[in-house]
Formats: C-alpha cells, structure tokens, sequence
C-alpha cells in the first residue's frame, strides 16, 4: 500500500529517531511511504492560537500536493500535524474529495491490523511493562480525529502487547502533558507531565510509550526537572511506539536512535534481555 | 425588611452582542449548554484558570467582552480538546478560545502571559520566513527576547549533543505559496482590527 507520508517539521528536529523508526517500520509492514514533496508546516500551536484561516491555508497547501500525488491516503506520526490536517480535509470534503488523513497509530491500527502487526515480531518484548500514553491529539477531538476511543484509547496497548509487551491499565492515557507550553510556560509541562509520569509509576511501568513528538520532549526532556520538583526519582525511558516495533523487529538500538532519548533506556533493555 | 441586598440577574434580559458574534461567525450556540460543568471538571489547566470553561461560556452569556478579551486562562488554555469531548451537547469551547485569542490579540490587548503570545508569534514568523518551523533558532530568539539568556542551556546542550537540535531545518521551495497566506492574515488583521 502507497500512502503519502507527512514527517512534520519535530520529526526533522527534535523527534528525528520517530522519523527514522516510523519510515523502517512501515517498510517492513509493506507500506510504501512517499514523503509529501515541498510540504510546509502545519503551523502547530501557534498558528491556531491566533488565527483559524491561517492554520487552515497551511494544511489546504498540503493536501492539495498530496491530491497532485495522485493517492488516497497521507499519514503522519505527529498528532498535531494529523488533526491539523484531518481539520482541514474536513471543510474540503464539503466542496469536493479530499484524502484520508490518518495519524501513524491509525493507519497501523486500521491498515495494518495486530496481527499482521504480530507476524513480523522476531524478538518478542517479553517482560517490559510499559505504559501507553497517547495524549491529547491522537484521538481528540473526536468528531475530527474518527479514531479509537478518546477517553479509554486501546490502539497502542494492542500494538505493544502485539509484540509481546505487557501494558498497565492507568488512569492518565489520555490527559495532556502540557503541549506546546514548554518553553513558554515550563511550569505547566513540569507540573502536567509530572502527574503523568507519576501515574506511570504507580500503575507499575518501567517506561512510557508515546505516539507524539511533543509528549516525548516533554515528558522525557524534562523528567530531570518534574523529579527535584517533587523530590521523587522516576527513571522512565519514553519510547517511540515506532521504537519499540523496531526492536521486537530486529532492527539495532541504533538504527532505532535509542542513544537519543535523554533518559537512558539502555539500562532497563538489557535488564529484561531485549538488548 | 429591605430586599433590594439582592437581586437575580436574569439572562434572558441580558443582551450579549457577543454571543450573537459567536453564533454567527462560528455556529456555535451556546444556549445549548447545560451548565454541567463536564467542561471545567475535566481541564488539565482549571486550577490555575482565573475563568473557567464553564465560566467562559457564562460570561459569554453576560456579554462581557472586555473580561474574556484579557482573562489569562485565554493564554494558558492547552488546546487539549478534552472540553468538547466531554460537553453533551458538543459545545466546541476550545475553537471559542481560539476564536476569543484571536481577537484579543488582533485588537492589541496586553497577554496576560507575554511570553505565550511571543513564542506564538516567533513560531510563524519561522513559518512565514522558511515555510518550517526549525527549533534550535526559534528557542535561542525567544530565550533572547524574553531575556532569559540561560534558561534550559544545560538541557540544550543535552539536547543538542543527542543531535536533537539540528541548527538548520528543511525549507520551503515555493515559498511564494506560503507567504501568501501570511499575507492574506495580516490584510485581515488591518481591516478587522
């Protein structure tokens, strides 16, 4: 299956082992991705904090070049770039056909499917207990995102335990964890994100699984600082979900971008004798 | 005995060129809310909202521009969506933010939260300058701006080390097609504002 790829401009930055996870991942499921040529920002946050028909022209531009590519459906692994566009192909759909937009997780989910999903497992992700996160954007809001359940979200638990991964059941799956306020707001990213990785903890994962850029940074990039906040060492590696497939797909820690992540899942890998 | 202490105010007496804005430009019909408070119980950032969703969607009601144009919870909204999720009759609070930040800012009201509005601003300018948006630079010109000259430098360097803040990000080849819509925003800005 051929399907336009949107990266999304974390996924060129901050988030480069989820592009490189994501793109030989799908490759082994049988998915062609086509990056989507000359693609512009989404406008994240930003655009839509301060104006509606601006964000809207920057994801018309990008649908109308995959229309040119002459294909069905785009996919992208950032939940903000994918409700972004699937915001947009909903006004377009009223005028005339515009392309299905489905987030990474969505199009593994739907396209893919768990089994499929299970068959390529080479070294299976026995004993790692891990918490699926999925934030906000993946499944909200609803009415746009047409995915999964946005209070209960199961699609990753499936996939993770696909590969032979255990999930916890925890209460803050899908709650924020401070979005774009990183820079702006620190304070809300270290107080939000530390109930999550707080949940986590308690709900008994030894790491998170994540489907965002966004969440990630957050949540790993600033564990240091949630932590001499509340006096409480946490030691959560978080994941790519793209990360972990590869893995229980036999790609190497490095083809993975594992050394990326700020809090060292090595450790915690060898442990439970994936690495 | 003197009853005048207090008197109802009764809403439907109240006249609110605002909602009719609302209703109006976004479709959005806010006498269908039930005052339930799903809205304000399930917001990540209510316990530092100096107004409430549910609170909004009253004030609203009350016609009172002048407060929700300058209230802090417009800049400290999350865009999480879990608002509309939970409204039973789908009241669509965060596009009403949206909307509400919009103006506020289109008609040169101070943010309550400077910093917010700035990083929003520096985000498009990257977008209207290179059609991406390229990390590194932007958080170097916000940490100038807002002059916290060392806030997150150990982190970046982290960050930067792990080869997670490459200095150049990819560009926009037909950047005519992008500036035109920033231009198109601000042609907007000047005849509405």
């Amino acid at each position: 299956m051929i399907v336009a790829y949107y990266p999304g401009c974390s996924l060129e930055g901050v988030a480069r082992e989820y592009d490189r996870s994501a793109r030989l991942v799908c490759d082994r499921l049988g998915f062609g991705l086509q990056e989507v040529p000359d693609w512009n920002c989404c406008g994240a946050t930003a655009a839509h904090s301060l104006d509606h028909e601006l964000t809207r022209g920057l994801s018309a531009r990008n649908l109308a070049i995959v229309g040119r590519m002459n294909l069905a459906t785009v996919t992208t692994p950032c939940p903000g770039c994918s409700i972004r566009l699937k915001g947009a192909a909903m006004e377009a759909k009223k005028e005339s056909g515009a392309p299905e937009v489905m987030h990474l997780l969505q199009l593994l989910t739907e396209a893919a499917g768990t089994e499929k999903i299970a068959s390529s497992v080479i070294k299976p992700l026995g004993g790692l207990r891990l918490a699926a996160y999925y934030g906000c954007l993946v499944t909200r809001p609803r009415a746009v995102a047409r995915f999964d359940d946005p209070e209960q979200p199961r699609s990753m638990d499936r996939i993770l335990q696909a590969l032979g991964a255990e999930t916890v059941d925890w209460s803050h799956k899908a709650e924020c964890c401070g979005g774009a306020f990183a820079a702006s707001e620190t304070s809300i990213v270290v107080d939000l994100g530390g109930q999550v990785l707080e949940a986590a903890r308690q709900a008994g994962a030894e790491a998170l699984a994540v489907a965002c850029p966004m969440c990630q940074v957050n949540l790993d990039t600033r564990q240091w600082e949630v932590e001499s906040t509340r006096g409480v060492r946490y030691d959560l590696p978080v994941f790519y979900f793209t990360q972990l497939m590869g893995l229980a797909y036999g790609f190497t820690n490095r083809a993975m971008g594992l050394k990326r992540l700020l809090v060292n899942p090595l450790p915690l890998l060898k442990r439970k004798g994936i690495l | 005995m003197d009853t005048d202490f207090y008197i109802p105010m009764r809403l439907d007496e109240v006249e609110s060129p605002l909602q009719t804005e609302i209703q109006k430009t976004l479709g959005i019909d806010i006498e269908t809310c039930m005052e339930c408070g799903k809205c304000s119980g399930g917001c990540s950032n209510a316990h530092i909202f100096d107004f409430t969703p549910r609170k909004v969607i009253q004030l609203i009601r009350l016609g009172a521009e002048e407060t929700l144009l300058t209230m802090d919870a417009l800049w400290v909204c999350l865009s999480c969506q879990l608002c509309v999720d939970r409204c039973p009759s789908g009241v669509d609070i965060p596009r009403i933010m949206d909307y509400l930040r919009e103006k506020a800012h289109r008609e040169g009201y101070r943010p309550s939260r400077p910093a917010v509005a700035l990083f929003y601003e520096l985000m498009c300018s990257c977008v209207e300058r290179r059609g991406r948006v390229s990390e590194a630079p932007l958080m170097l010109r916000f940490n100038i701006l807002t002059r916290q000259y060392l806030k997150d430098l150990t982190l970046g360097i982290r960050m930067f080390l792990k080869g997670k803040l490459p200095l150049t990000a990819g560009k926009v080849k037909k950047m005519d097609e992008v500036r035109v819509l920033f231009a198109s925003w601000k042609r907007r800005s000047v005849k509405r504002g």
